[in-house]
């Protein structure tokens, strides 16, 4: 009777043990993702220009990261996470590609280009007047076309390190390639991006 | 001589920082019913990690099993049909310890992970590194 209690007594500690390891990987997680999930979405939002599709595909991200590398060191976790959200957006868009295609062929190709009007989907900050918000609004457009014309490698090189504030390594693991890419990739996009916004825009 | 190379850096600095800037606004003035949805996001994603820490134990031996099935294909290979030596030399402790280091037990982790990313650089012409 003693031994069977002493065996009870030790299974209900390793199941308190297990459970309060559970608990405190969730709320790291859980911490975690409340940290990149709005920059993750606007970055998500600039790359396939749909916020719906963009929130699909961060938690899709949210959930790959969770389900296979959540015993991973907190420190691994931006890089992984970019990473697989990188790679949703590469897929979204091939989908889009076959999509296109598909529609050429029955006559109602998508330019890409409609639906999505990003002055409607433009942040509303509060606390300017019309004429900053305006200013505002119209250097965000300027900027989101221009990365969006970017080449992938380039855009996503560019966000990782500017928008997510990743260092070469780091986004380097976002991007499943070298530091030597990633530096060339950065270099190039913002080579472009002077290029295309111009003196007038700094 | 340097100038124009510094003035070069100097405004690209500029546009990364106002890049940065702008872009911070436009996160900080999401909507709320875009938060709602991100948080709705998140918690799925956290009943994911819940679903499984709580899946049966047994699940918890699927790579074991998945790296002693890999080791037995290597022992098979190695030993070619009939009993045969297929590859010349003993297998040794060394082989195995290759087979059980860290490192390919991540690989084996990152399978899919790899997969993925092999398929995508392969459809996207040009795209790679």
């Amino acid at each position: 009777m003693t031994a069977h209690a002493g065996v009870f007594a030790v299974s209900c500690s390793r199941e308190h043990s297990t459970g309060t390891k559970t608990l405190q990987a969730e709320r790291q997680l859980n911490q975690f993702l409340a940290e990149v999930e709005r920059r993750a979405l606007r970055m998500a939002e600039i790359a396939v220009r749909d916020r719906d599709d963009a929130l699909d595909l961060v938690q899709e991200a949210m959930i790959k990261l969770a389900r296979n590398y959540a015993t991973r060191p907190s420190t691994e976790w931006a890089p992984l996470f970019f990473r697989i959200l990188q790679n949703g957006i590469r897929d979204w868009h091939r989908r889009q590609k076959v999509r296109n295609r598909v529609m050429v062929w029955f006559g109602r190709a998508k330019t890409g280009d409609d639906d999505y009007d990003i002055t409607a989907n433009a942040p509303d900050p509060a606390g300017r007047t019309p004429d900053e918000q305006l200013q505002t609004s119209e250097a965000m457009q300027q900027l989101e076309l221009a990365v969006q014309n970017l080449p992938n490698r380039q855009r996503e090189a560019f966000m990782l390190r500017t928008f997510q504030g990743l260092d070469v390594a780091a986004t380097a693991t976002a991007m499943g390639c070298s530091d030597g890419s990633v530096k060339t990739h950065y270099s190039r996009a913002i080579h472009s991006l002077r290029d295309a916004l111009g003196e007038h825009w700094q | 001589m340097n100038e124009p190379m510094d003035t070069k850096q100097k405004d690209n600095d500029q546009i990364v920082e106002k890049a940065k800037a702008l872009f911070d606004d436009s996160v900080d003035s999401l909507d709320a019913a875009t938060l709602s949805r991100l948080n709705q996001g998140r918690h799925r994603a956290l009943a994911e990690l819940q679903r499984a820490s709580s899946a049966s134990p047994w699940l918890r031996w699927v790579p074991a099993t998945g790296i002693a099935a890999a080791a037995l294909l290597a022992v098979m290979v190695m030993r070619g049909p009939d009993g045969v030596d297929a590859i010349e030399g003993p297998v040794t402790a060394s082989d195995f310890e290759m087979l059980l280091e860290e490192d390919s037990l991540d690989m084996l982790e990152e399978l899919e992970f790899y997969y993925w990313l092999e398929a995508s650089d392969l459809e996207v012409n040009g795209n790679v590194g």
